[in-house]
């Protein structure tokens, strides 16, 4: 029997009853046993107390704040799938790889006779003749070369950037590294900002904007970060995107953010658990 | 004759119920077979469904949020390697807190200092609230994690996942390898424990 919580003091009458109360308190008990239980409490005080204890445990357990995660713990994930997606396409290559050698093995072409000691000469003079091409061709184009080496010193910044591959067809993965590349700290009237609120509001990709509200997140000692994921928040259709900017509001302690999540929590588009994460934020924010 | 009207709600039920198979698509488990099937794309919404829940379960058996955080991420790193081992049709939220559990143990087995950081919790999980006014409850909040920290880990682990995790006997038997009925006397045991600490 259950001897581990049976105290010595105890009378006959409660230890026979100790391991049926909190099945009692939580109401799990078959109605003969209730019977069995309420004729003993109405008799003993300290079974009563007992059962009171085991239903304030409980409500204080329902109260227990939840802990959330960081937001870094999204870009992780989504580094750690990126590098398990490209693992995986490696492996699916390598077959193909390692069949080229038994190809050659198989059919390899040997030459019966000597190759002409002009032919070889000509090799070499062909190649010399190469190099002095290459060096007149830099010789002349000295002074542009000079300029490229410039403009590569001071390396584009993520704006220049991130604007670029905003009017180029550059694929989702590559506006995300982009975006992931994004610096942790900027100037004041660095545009970098102002492009990745761009990237959040407009880029067809969810993946590309939350990277975006990520790169955001680092950049949260800007003063224009706040507000802009606040603006974001209406424009944003995508499950994801949405819990994320809730989440990053949360952590930013943004309290502006209240009206846009009362109305984010009416919405009747959005879906239920994107309206119950705005409504655990406006619990958190007000 | 009742044949007629039988096969003609059949009929109906048939051809009225096409938005059901769209939605079966979602289920955790298909998506975990398309994940099996080497469409790991497909592991984002499953992350998106557990990230939180499984931070909040190993935040409460650790007691440390940078560690949970950790171990959260390596469950999914797990279940991207071990998606062989998933079965088809295999309850994946079980499947998932299995890798959890196990994650856990091995953490647990290299540390097995107590990493009782509760305050940190604290602190953190209640940001954004009116400190004096929640003074009250966060000291409660408080002396409840600290009962919690100090049982022994697998009454601690049971009670979380019938608490916070939703999980009932049936499953936690699952989960324990033992009945449902023994589930649910270890759970009214670990219950008891802890009100003694937290009432002592």
């Amino acid at each position: 029997m259950h001897t581990s919580f049976t105290s010595h003091d105890l009378p006959a009458s409660c230890a026979a009853l100790e391991d049926l109360l909190p099945a009692y308190a939580e109401g799990e008990l078959a109605p003969a046993e209730v019977a069995q239980v309420e004729a003993h409490l109405a008799t003993c005080a300290a079974c009563q107390e007992k059962v009171a204890q085991y239903q304030t445990l409980a409500q204080d357990l329902l109260g227990l704040p939840l802990a959330c995660p960081t937001p870094e713990m999204r870009t992780d994930f989504m580094a750690m799938l990126h590098r398990e997606k490209a693992a995986l396409t490696t492996e699916n290559v390598a077959p193909i790889a390692n069949a080229e050698p038994r190809v050659e093995h198989e059919a390899k072409v040997i030459l019966m006779w000597s190759r002409p000691a002009t032919r070889q000469w000509l090799q070499v003079a062909a190649s010399i003749l190469l190099v002095a091409v290459g060096v007149v061709l830099g010789l002349v184009l000295h002074p542009g070369s000079e300029q490229l080496a410039a403009n590569q010193t001071r390396k584009p910044s993520l704006a220049t950037q991130l604007a670029t591959a905003a009017t180029q067809p550059a694929t989702a993965s590559d506006r995300i590294q982009l975006v992931s590349n994004a610096p942790t700290t900027n100037q004041q009237n660095d545009a970098t900002v102002l492009v990745l609120v761009n990237t959040l509001n407009t880029d067809p990709n969810p993946n590309v904007r939350l990277a975006a509200c990520e790169a955001l997140y680092r950049l949260r000692k800007d003063p224009r970060v706040a507000p802009a994921l606040v603006h974001s928040l209406p424009l944003q259709t995508d499950p994801n995107v949405q819990i994320t900017l809730i989440e990053l509001l949360v952590a930013l302690r943004t309290p502006e953010a209240v009206p846009q999540l009362e109305r984010l929590a009416q919405r009747r588009d959005a879906l239920p658990a994107v309206r119950q994460q705005a409504e655990q934020g406006i619990g958190l924010l007000i | 004759m009742p044949l007629l009207p039988v096969l003609l709600s059949n009929f109906q039920k048939r051809t009225l119920s096409p938005p059901t198979e769209t939605l079966v698509e979602t289920t955790d488990e298909a998506l975990m077979t398309q994940v099996q099937a080497d469409n790991l794309d497909q592991l984002v919404p499953l992350f998106e469904r557990y990230h939180q829940p499984l931070f909040s379960f190993l935040c409460r058996l650790t007691g440390d949020r940078e560690v949970s955080q950790d171990l959260a991420q390596n469950v999914f790193y797990r279940v991207l390697k071990y998606r062989a081992s998933y079965h088809a049709g295999q309850p994946f939220r079980a499947w998932i807190y299995q890798l959890a559990r196990n994650v856990h143990t091995d953490h647990w087995q290299q540390n097995r200092r107590p990493t009782a950081d509760v305050d940190q919790i604290e602190h953190t999980a209640s940001y954004g609230r009116s400190a004096l006014a929640h003074a009250a409850a966060t000291d409660r909040d408080a002396a409840l994690q600290e009962a919690l920290a100090l049982l022994p880990p697998d009454q601690r682990e049971i009670l979380v996942l019938h608490r916070f995790q939703g999980f009932d006997y049936a499953e936690i038997g699952e989960l324990l390898g033992c009945t449902a009925g023994a589930a649910r006397v270890k759970a009214h045991r670990a219950l008891e424990a802890l009100r003694k600490i937290y009432f002592s």
